[in-house]
């Protein structure tokens, strides 16, 4: 599934390639719509002569390439199986469970910031927002002013009672 | 707390009795799951700390930097699948402990509350990674590299023992949350200087402080890669962390004695982003790339104004991830070409070219491009000090660019320009290292979504 930009079959042929060489053609072949030709190799043989030189780019011996053995390889193990199950393993805790699960736990994550003093600490913004927009838009429906000019409800403040 | 220390724990007696061929799977599971349990405390519903028992507690700086730890457990155990695969049985079971044991103290320093016990686990951080550098480093240098790294943190951090015992006696307590509202002004006298200096000096060299940071590229460079990571992604900042923390206590000593440190941390920023750009090493050029990163922490720690926490803690995290991710990648190039030297494997967009895309991503964090947290944490830290000196902006404007320059000569060494002779020998890319990528690019990219979760207690 994801392979990358460089799809399965090619991944295999390159792996092939690094490993075995390039293939070469048996038979001439030429091409009747174009000019193209395909020939075996001029130079005897499948690849180019083992240099006599050792570099340390060239592969280590002691190298095991895990596409030799198993081209499907996810480069966890060398036994499929459990390099299979490794990879999914690691895709569905790593990204479905812990990726997914996680942000969807921090994308709701209260609006903290000491709700309970939302004036000093800059509180509860986003849900004032929320409930100044929810607010507006259900008394403009019903008809109701915006807001009112009395910010406690004038029947609900008790006075004391008149001393003459 | 617990219902992540006892996982970690329990951890250990998995690797050592599962089947031999379950071992990785097991532990990266439930290393996952663990961490999943520790995103849990970034629910910090105010300024104050979360106090979960009488030794342990979160805070909103704390649950970031936990929640990086527990996430870098898993990607360590999948980088270093490869390196390991040869080795025999007991030795991988042996190299997983390490990592769970050192996993498991960095746990319990984050959430200590007691700065005695903070302290213990500070020093306890070291035992697993010095075992993990000295043994299963790959050159003969590790050895050195080892004693470098042990010892200057064991010289800086022994005053810092003698000072925690002398503050002890002296206030009553050391448990974090109490001390915060006895604190008094420390005068400024001889004895309390060397105080100050005393309580300091181990969280400079954790940084590290330009001056005393050799240990870091040899021990950054030594290490295997579950090592570098660690190294780069948490263990620097324990000494941020513990910077933040004993500052409280510090005031108003901190405004005179900050002058020497700032002018070293603003001086080596730039050095070591200079010589960045001189290095054929990849993994010692990402190794101080990480000192100067760190020094913009140190920076904003020493000016103490709310901005530059805000950016200090955002910095943190975000250079934890590009750090490791660097790391990572550096590590994808040596397990093919068995050499740190970048022009042995350049021109390789050409032929790993989602290899190269994960490249260009981490450069681009690196160098603190908009709109990710790495561009919100140097921000911060650059305006906050331009309010504390003007002239400051200079030096934190040349780093910018110096850091903008090696990355992208890092990511055009390695990936542009023509490929060469043996390129191909290159393997393609395992599905592995591409998990690996995501997997610290997207918390990193989710987090610029949502960096309030890591601005920090000001926030």
């Amino acid at each position: 599934m994801a392979a990358g930009l460089l799809g399965l079959g090619a991944r295999r042929l390159l792996a092939v390639a690094a490993t075995r060489g390039l293939p070469v053609a048996h038979v001439r072949w030429e091409s009747s719509s174009s000019r193209a030709v395909i020939a075996p190799s001029a130079v005897a043989g499948k690849r180019t002569p083992e240099p006599t030189v050792r570099w340390q780019e060239d592969p280590d011996p002691e190298d095991e390439n895990l596409y030799e053995k198993n081209p499907d390889s996810h480069g966890y193990d060398k036994d499929p199986v459990v390099d299979l199950w490794n990879m999914r393993v690691v895709f569905f805790f790593g990204f479905s469970i812990v990726l997914v699960f996680g942000s969807t736990f921090v994308a709701y994550l209260p609006d903290y910031r000491c709700m309970g003093c939302p004036r000093e600490w800059n509180g509860m913004q986003e849900w004032a927002r929320r409930e100044a927009e929810r607010l507006v838009k259900y008394r403009e429906a019903n008809g109701l002013p915006i807001m009112e000019s009395n910010c406690f409800d004038p029947s609900k403040i008790q006075l004391p009672e008149d001393e003459d | 707390m617990l219902k992540i220390i006892i996982p970690t724990i329990m951890l250990i007696p998995l690797t050592w009795m599962s089947k031999p061929n379950m071992i990785w799977i097991n532990t990266t599971t439930y290393g996952l799951l663990i961490s999943l349990i520790s995103l849990f405390y970034l629910n910090q519903p105010n300024d104050n700390m979360l106090n979960s028992s009488l030794m342990f507690f979160s805070d909103s700086l704390s649950a970031p930097l936990l929640a990086l730890t527990t996430w870098l457990l898993p990607l360590m155990l999948m980088a270093s699948q490869h390196h390991l695969s040869k080795e025999p049985l007991t030795r991988k079971k042996l190299y997983i402990s390490m990592l769970i044991l050192l996993q498991l103290f960095l746990i319990m320093t984050f959430t200590a509350s007691e700065l005695i016990f903070f302290y213990i686990l500070f020093e306890a951080t070291l035992i697993p990674t010095l075992i993990i550098i000295t043994r299963w480093g790959n050159q003969t240098e590790r050895l050195n590299a080892g004693l470098y790294f042990l010892f200057y943190t064991l010289m800086g951090s022994l005053p810092l023992l003698v000072a925690l015992l002398y503050i002890h006696n002296f206030m009553g307590s050391l448990n974090f949350l109490m001390i915060q509202y006895w604190i008094q002004p420390l005068p400024n006298s001889w004895s309390n200087i060397f105080l100050w200096l005393a309580c300091m000096m181990a969280f400079m060299v954790k940084m590290p402080l330009y001056g005393l940071h050799l240990w870091l590229p040899k021990a950054h460079v030594e290490a295997p890669i579950a090592g570098s990571m660690v190294l780069a992604a948490v263990l620097l900042k324990l000494g941020g962390y513990g910077m933040m923390r004993i500052t409280t206590l510090l005031n108003p000593l901190t405004n005179f004695m900050a002058y020497p440190f700032m002018m070293l941390s603003l001086w080596g920023m730039i050095m070591t982003s200079s010589i960045c750009l001189r290095q054929t090493d990849l993994k010692s050029l990402i190794a101080y790339s990480s000192v100067s990163h760190m020094a913009l922490v140190i920076v904003a720690v020493l000016i103490q104004t709310p901005w530059s926490y805000m950016g200090a803690t955002a910095l943190m995290i975000a250079h934890g991830l590009t750090s490791s991710m660097l790391f990572c990648l550096a590590n994808s190039n040596y397990e093919r070409i068995h050499s740190r030297t970048m022009i042995l494997a350049r021109g390789l967009q050409t032929l790993l070219p989602l290899m190269a895309a994960w490249w260009l991503l981490a450069s681009l964090t690196n160098l603190a491009l908009p709109p990710t947290i790495n561009l919100i944490g140097e921000l911060f830290v650059v305006m906050s000090s331009f309010s504390w000196s003007n002239i400051t902006i200079i030096l934190m404007g040349i780093n910018i660019t110096i850091t903008a320059l090696y990355s992208l000569y890092m990511l055009i060494t390695t990936q542009r320009g023509k490929y060469s002779h043996h390129i191909k020998n290159i393997k393609p890319s395992f599905t592995r290292e591409n998990a690996l990528m995501t997997l610290h690019l997207l918390p990193l990219l989710l987090l610029s979504l949502n960096p309030k979760i890591i601005l920090g207690p000001i926030y």
